[in-house]
């Protein structure tokens, strides 16, 4: 086995819950993934799979029903509260409402496990804080209220207080749920970052496929039929994106690396003409119920050419 | 360069509040000696308090069996009542929790209930209307400690903290009915020294009751101090508290214990003091516009001292011939202030 891979492991784990009450019962069953150093994971799969309960499971808020979860080669179930948390930093997908709370006193509780019985911080924790809300891109931040950031200035905040909390595994339950598109973008970006040049192993779970393709070192996927796990490169070509909708209405396109809905097409149209246009007139055309073909053969043809368009804001 | 350093600058604001706090407890300690409706000069109670004779022995008596008692029981329940509120509102993170969400006070009026209307059949009710009275305190404690053994049994098991909220609500309406079952049997002397109990007094406390009651509030005070590493961590919620490696288990049994202890001491000696503990939390909030138990804690302390010492020389206003309920004051000085957090804060959730 690879060393990289020795930092987080999971052996033939089951999740779910324990008890007798209807939500009791495995979720999901025989899952052996892992994660190396500094690799940025991105687990994906549809909802209600239990992409949540695996993460929870992995930070040991839930044990798992059978299997079991070793980190830098040890079983979880032999460490203490208090040693899981300097391993392990969980960012879970709970906002915290509190007043009255600021930035810098949320990511200093980061310092817990290593603070005394009086929670203390030493100067040599005020620095870690410190690191840790400049790392993330928030200093101007740091003496405002929580209640008054906005969302993505407040997932930075959480992933301050994972940084503050120094540990070397990093988990996030829908690190850019509620986010914009940009901040979407800029939140993977910065866990990228993290996982390079702090050598930190991150594993995030999403819906943004397109941006988990562009960013993660490996990818988890969490599919009706079993989990896969491989670079986004590899199980884009061996095909394990298109099993993730075969039963919907979605289609993986391996060739672009995103999904389209599936539509039945109305006729065919062939379409020629300069790349970019091309692209969004067929885009147009799609919308419509129009396979596009590139080819000739099409009954119809339409050509496409550039009349000196108006540029704007240049 | 100390102004760029914001720690350095909440700290400092923070130190003025906090001196400004300890000189208005000072001052309402001192004023409560004062109020009463003996009117006694303000040179004799200095010589009183030195320890000299008064020149009207009397005089002295009055100070130092009564109003010191009195003062000092104030405090205590002030403090205890207040800080034991914080507590549960952190716990449950809930800006409306008090010291008796637990069922704690309703534990001790089953205690008191069956002492007053249930023993006094078999004997003589004399001098049971006196709240404060040793059999009552014992019965009281009694109650609330087999309450807190329910809640405590309970977060041992359950896991998710709004059910045990919850069941600490209907373990109190049960103990309530029971009261009621009580009441309806008993006689109306039994009757009214029951409500007399439940309006609250500060003034029933005497000097030896002062020994037991004391060390009881203090060591709930050391343990609600100990516990602000653990609070702060909750303010997150449990999750995340127990991903910073917090034993949630113990966490709870800690806080709840601190606050039985200092809950139901407080109602044994006093009947139960409402308002006190849901209002003073949010009234330090305000001033130090902070969530660190570091910073509230002792802040809560300290408010809680003055309102209640406040809302004592209040009940005493000149011109009654006996005090008011203690009750009676503190819930209209309290109500205004939850009414106003509540229109404050319209969104009731992360309401502190």
């Amino acid at each position: 086995m690879d060393d990289r891979d020795q930092i987080l492991r999971t052996e033939n784990i089951s999740i779910g819950f324990r008890g007798k009450r209807e939500s009791a019962g495995v979720i999901y069953d025989n899952i052996s993934v892992s994660a190396g150093k500094s690799e940025l994971v991105a687990l994906f799969g549809p909802n209600g799979i239990g992409k949540s309960t695996l993460l929870r499971s992995l930070v040991k808020l839930l044990s798992p029903l059978s299997g079991d979860i070793f980190l830098f080669n040890k079983n979880i179930k032999t460490l203490s509260g208090n040693e899981m948390a300097r391993k392990v930093g969980f960012v879970s997908t709970e906002t915290v409402y509190v007043n009255n709370l600021k930035v810098i006193d949320l990511v200093s509780l980061g310092r817990y496990p290593y603070t005394n019985w009086m929670g203390r911080l030493l100067p040599t924790d005020m620095e870690k804080v410190e690191d840790a809300i400049n790392m993330v891109g928030i200093p101007a931040l740091k003496n405002k209220y929580i209640n008054q950031l906005s969302d993505g200035e407040r997932q930075r905040t959480m992933i301050a207080r994972t940084l503050a909390q120094d540990t070397e595994i990093i988990v996030l339950d829908e690190p850019t749920a509620f986010l914009d598109l940009p901040n979407k973008y800029e939140v993977i970006h910065l866990l990228h970052t993290l996982a390079v040049e702090r050598k930190r192993t991150i594993v995030f779970s999403t819906h943004d496929l397109n941006i988990a393709i562009q960013e993660a070192d490996k990818i988890w996927l969490m599919l009706p039929g079993g989990i896969y796990q491989g670079s986004p490169e590899d199980l884009i070509l061996e095909g394990s994106f298109s099993k993730m909708f075969e039963k919907t209405k979605l289609l993986f396109s391996t060739g672009k690396g995103e999904f389209r809905i599936q539509r039945k097409p109305r006729g065919c149209i062939g379409l020629r003409g300069p790349k970019t246009e091309v692209r969004w007139t067929r885009n147009a055309l799609e919308r419509m119920g129009y396979g596009v073909g590139d080819h000739n053969e099409q009954e119809i043809m339409i050509t496409l050419k550039t009349t000196g368009v108006k540029e704007h804001g240049k | 360069m100390q102004s760029d350093n914001p720690k350095y600058n909440s700290g400092y604001n923070n130190g003025l509040l906090f001196v400004a706090l300890s000189a208005i407890l000072v001052a309402v300690f001192v004023g409560s000696l004062f109020t009463g409706t003996v009117k006694i000069p303000v040179s004799e109670i200095a010589r009183i308090l030195a320890g000299a004779e008064a020149s009207r022995p009397e005089w002295g008596v009055i100070i130092r069996d009564i109003r010191l008692p009195r003062a000092l029981t104030a405090l205590l329940a002030g403090t205890g009542l207040s800080v034991s509120g914080l507590l549960m509102q952190t716990v449950f993170r809930n800006p409306l929790a008090g010291p008796y969400v637990l069922g704690i006070s309703a534990g001790a009026s089953l205690g008191v209930a069956a002492v007053v209307m249930g023993f006094s059949f078999i004997n003589s009710s004399a001098g049971l209307s006196i709240p404060g009275n040793w059999s009552m305190v014992i019965a009281a404690w009694t109650g609330s400690g087999l309450v807190l053994m329910l809640i405590l049994l309970v977060s041992f098991r359950v896991r998710d903290i709004m059910t045990i909220l919850i069941l600490g609500i209907m373990f109190g309406s049960a103990t309530g009915a029971l009261v009621n079952v009580m009441q309806y049997f008993s006689t109306e002397s039994m009757l009214k020294s029951f409500m007399i109990w439940t309006m609250g007094s500060l003034g029933g406390v005497t000097s030896s009751q002062l020994r037991i009651m004391v060390p009881a509030v203090a060591g709930g005070l050391l343990l609600s101090l100990a516990s602000i590493k653990l609070l702060n961590a909750m303010l997150l919620g449990e999750n995340y508290a127990r991903s910073l490696g917090m034993n949630i288990t113990m966490a709870r049994i800690m806080v709840f214990f601190s606050t039985s202890l200092l809950a139901g001491t407080i109602t044994a000696f006093c009947g139960p003091i409402a308002f006190i503990g849901i209002a003073v939390p949010h009234l330090s909030r305000m001033l130090f516009r902070n969530a660190d138990h570091s910073v509230l804690m002792p802040a809560t302390i300290l408010t809680g001292g003055i309102v209640m010492l406040g809302s004592d020389i209040i009940a005493q206003l000149p011109g009654l011939e006996s005090s008011l309920p203690i009750n009676s004051v503190t819930a209209l000085l309290g109500i205004p202030v939850v009414i106003w957090i509540v229109i404050r804060n319209q969104k009731l959730t992360g309401i502190f």
